[in-house]
């Protein structure tokens, strides 16, 4: 550790906690993102006690965790295009079509044209690669136009709204397509679509190594510039808080055991005789979860450590000066929107897999969810501001809402209702704070 | 720059007009024809569509319509309001001046068609209401027993369980029909909205959003929960949520253990049935409304006068509409499918057997 001798001034000779502000400025966390955290806790909490500590449980946590993951991996792409300043209305058709495309796909035309059964297991291989790519095209058009057509995107994904889903019904007649490919529908979780507990204490010890690993090499990279560190006992306390979190949730998912009724049907297919008090298996992580997870992975590294993402954000902060300092603006809009229409194919793949069919209105007014999702988590309309992860928080807090509210037995007006002033509220306090704060 | 924005103009006209002439709505050019009183032969029936793009209306009640009115020898018109209740308006006058003697309207909007509704009837032209309300007492309504199918759906779930807790999915609390269906679960012995009896206990009761299958299986879910899965019956509007129900069952490994409800005939739901993992399916044979629409439009072209015409006409009952008018109003008979009479769908050529019977053991139920 040589590096340590040559350490710039920083923060490290402050003692501990002088006071709680000083503390928590140490630490350099978000405090934007630790506000929603305490929002979320306060949310949790409320709903449990009202509902007599039905909430939070590892069931209804679990079943919360799969609600979200639709909205939260649409959120991230809507993060990009909101902060350059741009909006997608479409989202929601394209993940009708998308979805149905892919139903489509393993329903009808693979055993059609090849006359398989769509039980074989590469079925859903090609569904999937077919969403992609269609989805990247659909986005490819709308980003075109909007870039290089110059037409405001706001008008532009307001007739996508309109063509996809026409689309659907042109070619959908209304008719739902079901069952779906088995493989597929482990994407849209169900016990059987979780990874167990032992798939999940790995995943979530990666995580741990993860968390450790880039606080280390983000330290050391800031040393090499000769940036200012945090105090060793702040990193510390990161990553300790940081793993903790991670394994607590694997936890909750591990504690939240297989339905008596599918243990025991899966006791007699293997069978087990079934120990008294029934067999208990642990259902773990949610695939949906996982590929959320990973989705918000790989968007927050796009965001922060791409060139792309940069520039994304260059544009949203001033868009002249990053056409000035030589950003090619263009593509880099055409992109965000190639980017929602993967990321919505993905959604489509776990909402459509969740149903066990796709349907005509599949995704209607999913747009207003990922937007406000976004929104709720910090993402500015006026450009330039937005995290990944407080968009994923964002779709999370919606959704705890709503599924509190059903548990309460809380009728669908009264829902949008609470719905809409909450996100009314949320961007409103967040304005108030930043104002004040500036 | 002048001749820029010019050409921007004309490309934008010519595209309207071709996106117009698409629609194949025909123009006006016949005069009004309001003759006294017209023989069968020369009868013409319009027919204004709110929405042609649904599968259903091309597939099934078209066909049923214009077979009925050819049997008669009547002419058959029609155009498409494409979910314009606005259109819808225009399309009816419309279509009294091509001609038509009765005009047969599946409102988008049973009330913002009523004065277009009421012209057409001062001018002569007696109106069916297909379908759907229109709170016009001089139209003759024709549908399906609304009232009738939830009732159907009812019965046929407590039948196979008739004490325990029950939840009940509601389709869009806009929709008249919800309520319809609600009422007529009442008539079958289902205590009132958010009302227990001493077998039937109700644990969550929800509307949902544009009848959205997603929706109606996150409810499920969460009332799964907050009943720790102790739900015996659900008693669910369309075979759409019923899908997404079964969805939310099948992840707690209850599927066909808890009985289901829905209406349509859906493929997928019929499939369903014959799986066991949804208990009915209430079914409306759109070729019978679309005949007795048909029928009842040639009874029109004779003697424009409803009251008059009843006595040529399919059985009528007086029905008190939620607005409060009394109509004239011809209920069709649903049919409740089960696993029983899964041959029913199969002999009318609604559903073909491959898919009706996919993944279903053969001979595990009649028809399969």
């Amino acid at each position: 550790m040589s590096e340590a001798t040559t350490a710039p001034p920083t923060a490290t000779g402050e003692p501990p906690g002088r006071s709680w502000r000083t503390a928590l400025r140490a630490l350099e966390l978000d405090t934007r993102l630790l506000g929603m955290v305490g929002a979320l806790a306060v949310i949790w909490i409320f709903f449990n006690i009202v509902s007599g500590g039905n909430f939070l449980t590892p069931r209804n946590l679990w079943n919360l965790s799969v609600q979200s993951s639709s909205i939260a991996i649409m959120a991230t792409g809507m993060v990009l295009i909101i902060v350059s300043r741009n909006i997608d209305l479409s989202v929601g058709s394209m993940l009708g079509l998308l979805g149905y495309t892919m139903a489509m796909v393993q329903v009808n035309w693979l055993p059609g044209v090849l006359g398989v059964s769509y039980h074989e297991p590469y079925i859903w291989i090609v569904a999937i690669l077919v969403g992609l790519v269609m989805g990247a095209l659909m986005g490819g058009v709308t980003g075109f136009i909007v870039s290089y057509g110059g037409v405001p995107s706001f008008i532009v994904t307001l007739g996508g709204l309109l063509v996809w889903r026409g689309v659907i019904f042109r070619y959908a007649q209304g008719q739902t397509l079901a069952p779906l490919n088995d493989t597929f529908q482990l994407f849209g979780g169900g016990p059987k679509g979780a990874l167990g507990d032992v798939a999940s204490w790995v995943i979530g010890l990666l995580a741990c190594l993860g968390i450790v690993y880039t606080l280390w090499a983000g330290r050391r990279r800031k040393r090499r510039y000769g940036f200012p560190v945090r105090a060793m006992w702040a990193e510390v306390a990161v990553g300790v808080v940081g793993c903790v979190v991670v394994l607590i949730v694997v936890f909750v998912a591990n504690s939240y055991a297989w339905p008596e009724a599918l243990a025991s049907q899966y006791a007699v297919e293997h069978g087990i005789t079934e120990p008294p008090g029934g067999l208990i298996i642990p259902t773990g992580i949610a695939i949906p979860v996982v590929v959320m997870l990973g989705v918000g992975l790989v968007m927050t590294y796009i965001a922060t450590r791409r060139r792309f993402g940069r520039y994304v954000y260059a544009i949203g902060g001033n868009p002249d000066a990053a056409e000035l300092g030589g950003i090619n603006v263009r593509r880099t809009i055409m992109l965000t929107f190639v980017l929602m229409g993967i990321l919505a194919a993905i959604s489509a793949a776990v909402q459509t897999a969740r149903l066990n069919a796709a349907v005509t209105n599949l995704g209607v007014q999913n747009e207003l969810d990922v937007i406000s999702a976004a929104v709720i988590g910090g993402t500015s309309f006026a450009g330039g501001i937005g995290t990944i992860p407080g968009a994923i928080l964002g779709a999370v807090v919606m959704q705890s809402l709503r599924s509190g509210m059903l548990l309460l037995n809380v009728d669908s007006p009264t829902q949008d209702i609470v719905v809409g002033c909450v996100l009314v509220a949320a961007v409103g306090f967040d304005s108030y704070v930043r104002r004040r704060s500036s | 720059m002048l001749n820029r924005r010019l050409l921007a103009v004309v490309g934008a006209a010519a595209i309207v007009v071709m996106a117009c002439s698409s629609s194949a709505s025909p123009s006006p050019s016949a005069a009004p024809s309001a003759a006294a009183s017209v023989a069968a032969a020369d009868c013409t029936v319009g027919v204004s569509w709110n929405n042609y793009q649904e599968e259903r209306w091309a597939k099934w009640d078209e066909p049923a319509i214009k077979a009925a009115l050819e049997a008669g020898g009547a002419k058959y018109i029609s155009n498409d309001a494409k979910s314009s209740a606005e259109t819808q308006a225009s399309n009816v006058e419309n279509l009294i001046s091509q001609g038509a003697n009765v005009v047969i309207v599946l409102a988008q909007d049973g009330t913002a068609i009523k004065p277009a509704v009421a012209s057409a009837i001062s001018n002569g032209v007696p109106v069916i209401a297909y379908d759907r309300l229109i709170e016009d007492p001089t139209a003759l309504y024709i549908t399906f027993d609304n009232k009738l199918v939830g009732k159907m759906q009812a019965e046929a779930l407590l039948k196979v369980k008739d004490a325990g807790n029950f939840v009940v999915i509601k389709g869009n609390k806009a929709d008249a029909n919800a309520d319809f269906l609600r009422a007529g679960m009442v008539e079958a012995g289902l205590p009132e909205a958010g009302a227990s009896s001493d077998k039937l206990k109700n644990v969550g009761e929800s509307y949902t959003d544009n009848w959205d299958p997603k929706n109606a299986q996150t409810s499920m879910e969460q009332f799964l929960t907050a009943n720790n899965n102790k739900i015996d019956i659900a008693f669910v509007q369309n075979d759409g949520m019923a899908g997404g129900v079964i969805a939310a069952l099948t992840a707690q490994g209850l599927q066909g253990k808890v009985p289901v409800s829905g209406q349509d005939g859906d493929a997928a739901a019929l499939n369903r049935v014959a799986l066991g993992t949804q208990t009915v399916d209430v079914w409306k044979d759109a070729r019978l409304l679309g005949k007795a629409a048909g029928e009842a439009a040639l009874a029109l072209c004779a003697d424009k006068n409803i009251k008059n015409a009843k006595s040529s006409l399919a059985p009528t009952v007086q029905f008190m509409s939620p607005g409060g008018n009394d109509m004239t109003s011809i209920f069709l008979t649903p049919q409740p499918i089960t696993k029983d009479n899964l041959s029913v769908v199969l002999d009318a050529g609604w559903i073909t057997k491959d898919v009706l019977c996919k993944d279903v053991t053969a001979g595990s139920v009649p028809g399969c």
